[in-house]
């Protein structure tokens, strides 16, 4: 078990820069996911604290040890890859056990080490099998089996789950977080999937075109998102933003369009133009609020999602179970003020207005 | 229906032909290696089967007429030529494939521009520098030859393929713990070994098969099989069937490496095209 520290990490392909200045410091056991769209330069960051790539600068700590200039093997991380990069030509057992036979460990331990983490991760029936004769699940787990039986320091997974089908991606998370659970160890998790970034992680460190948008827990992610990017990126649905403008009328209101949200008296509205963000479960169809049209109907199981119109705006809602609404029929809205984010239009940072 | 029938009758007919083309002179070498001399300089040409006899096959084999040493001499530099070709342009394949060194593309140009003087231009130097260093007639100096325009193309392909090897396999090494020759002698080594047999097999041929620099860098000692056949053509007359009998003798090795290798070349040159 370790910590890990990036400080001021630079890195730099020609002119183009993929990371740009990121600070992150994982503590002892905690699973930390690099989440953002594909060259966010998240991958690079993972590939920089294995020892794969150099940085361009700044420096990266284990247990507080500068390892800059270590290799992979010597930082004592252990990486699973996105297409798992397991030996064609060796067998799961050979697989599992290449790190110790190039440090040339005896055979019977060898074969007993295997053994049981083949065991653990259900592959023990497997053994004599070529990578490619198993299964995507099956690959990915001897992927991992690789990684465990180093016992390493850091386990880094490069979006392990990519060539997974949906289902099995499913239970392999699950699988990922157990073993976190049992073995504790510190671990980097990179992906491209918010949902992934949510179930797993104790912090998320959303990454935007080399930047560090913001580290924190899921649920600071989620609900205080730093940004409008991050509000974009974490969620299911898309968090909805208005362009409108607080007005005074019978009390405070944003107005949006046609429509307007009365806001408690208590915020403090800026001078700067502010737009506003909502998640659908905070935005409620019925008989009281704005009137709006429905557009879209979407059920996805134990909820439905409802996209309504009204002029100069639009918003999701969530609502529960399967509905029966009906596009085109008229509606009303109401948003629940506690759910509302505020964003400087300028900088797109959230601001804190209650 | 008719469409399918016309493309099985072009690619039928295509084959044939193909096969006709490539077969026909092997066949008529064999057929005028089993006939004597008698029924070959008949007009028209005597085909009567019972006059077929392996006796240029006996004569050829007589050591005095050089054909077997010119077989040993021509196996002894075919083998070291594909082994020694292999070891040094797979480690330099690997290195200008891999290892991220400055220049690589400069050099492997350089690599490429050895090839494109033709051996009659280079062919007298060689020989001058082949004579002071008393490299003429020797097996090594044949050797040397034979790498310099095998060692390039044995780069060029093992680069290719040494290319396709998906870049995670080798850093999954590298997380193991594996150094850079480690990773080539356990992963990038053992998952080559297709294209590696492939290449080994080609050099083995070329070298096999080479006649114009074996011609003017051998006198004696180090005749090769090429040159061994070629004397059967003497300035009054040609003993086509002795010549043949040689020919088809010399062959026999060549087609065994591609029978017994079939599967790996046939690996080795589509490897490159699929995921590793």
């Amino acid at each position: 078990m370790a910590t890990l520290e990036l400080i001021n990490i630079v890195k730099k392909f020609g002119d183009f820069t993929a990371v740009d200045n990121v600070n992150l410091r994982v503590e002892e056991g905690e699973f930390v996911t690099l989440l953002g769209p594909s060259g966010c330069g998240k991958s690079t960051l993972l590939n920089m604290t294995a020892g794969l790539e150099d940085v361009t600068s700044g420096e990266i700590h284990i247990n507080g040890k500068k390892v800059n200039e270590l290799g992979p093997f010597e930082r004592d991380v252990a990486m699973v890859f996105q297409n798992y990069a397991l030996y064609p030509h060796m067998t799961v057992e050979e697989n599992i056990g290449f790190s110790l036979q190039l440090r040339k460990r005896p055979k019977n331990e060898v074969r007993d080490k295997v053994q049981k983490v083949a065991e653990m991760l259900e592959l023990d029936k497997l053994m004599h099998r070529l990578p490619r004769e198993l299964s995507g699940g099956q690959q990915q787990r001897v992927a991992i089996g690789r990684a465990v039986i180093r016992e390493p320091s850091i386990f880094l997974f490069d979006e392990p789950f990519s060539n997974l089908d949906a289902a099995l991606r499913l239970k392999t998370r699950g699988e990922i977080k157990e073993l976190h659970q049992r073995l504790g160890v510190t671990s980097i998790f990179v992906t491209h999937d918010q949902e992934e970034a949510l179930s797993l992680s104790d912090q998320i460190a959303v990454l935007r075109l080399g930047h560090l948008e913001q580290y924190g827990t899921p649920e600071e992610v989620y609900l205080k998102p730093a940004s409008k990017y991050v509000a974009r990126f974490i969620g299911t649905p898309q968090m909805d933003f208005f362009v409108g403008e607080f007005v005074s009328r019978d009390g405070l209101c944003y107005q949006m369009g046609a429509a307007s949200i009365p806001l408690p008296d208590s915020i403090k509205v800026p001078n700067t133009p502010v737009d506003v963000g909502v998640r659908a479960e905070f935005v409620t169809l019925g008989s009281t609020g704005f009137d709006a049209v429905i557009r879209l109907v979407q059920p996805v199981g134990p909820f439905t999602y409802v996209t309504v119109d009204w002029q100069g705006g639009s918003v999701t809602a969530r609502v529960n179970g399967v509905s029966h609404m009906k596009p085109k029929q008229n509606i009303k809205v109401e948003i629940n003020p506690e759910g509302l984010l505020f964003f400087d239009r300028n900088t797109e940072k959230r601001m804190d207005l209650l | 229906m008719f469409r399918r029938f016309l493309t099985r009758f072009f690619l039928r007919f295509g084959l044939a032909a193909f096969t006709l083309l490539a077969l026909g002179p092997v066949v008529w070498a064999v057929v005028t290696s089993l006939l004597p001399l008698s029924s070959l300089t008949a007009r028209p040409i005597d085909l009567n089967p019972a006059n077929i006899t392996i006796e240029n096959y006996i004569l050829v084999l007589d050591s005095s007429r050089g054909l077997f040493s010119g077989l040993i001499n021509s196996f002894i530099i075919a083998l070291f030529t594909s082994a020694v070709g292999l070891v040094i342009g797979s480690m330099a394949a690997y290195a200008l494939a891999r290892l991220n060194m400055p220049n690589s593309n400069r050099i492997l140009m350089m690599i490429l521009a050895t090839q494109m003087f033709p051996g009659i231009v280079i062919v007298i130097p060689l020989f001058l520098v082949m004579s002071r260093t008393r490299l003429v007639d020797t097996h090594f100096g044949l050797i040397i030859v034979y790498l310099s325009f095998i060692l390039p193309i044995v780069i060029w392909i093992l680069k290719g393929f040494f290319e396709s090897v998906p870049m995670e396999l080798e850093r999954a090494a590298a997380v193991d713990g594996a150094s850079p020759l480690q990773t080539f002698r356990y992963i990038v080594l053992p998952i080559s070994l297709p294209p590696l047999f492939a290449t080994g097999v080609f050099a083995f041929i070329e070298a096999w098969n080479e006649f114009f620099f074996a011609i003017i860098l051998t006198r004696i000692h180090v005749k090769t099989a090429s040159i061994a056949i070629a004397e059967f053509s003497g300035q009054y007359q040609t003993l086509y069937g002795q010549m043949l009998a040689s020919a088809v003798l010399a062959s026999i090795p060549v087609v065994a490496l591609a029978i017994i290798f079939r599967r790996f070349i046939l690996e080795g040159f589509v490897e490159g095209a699929i995921k590793a």
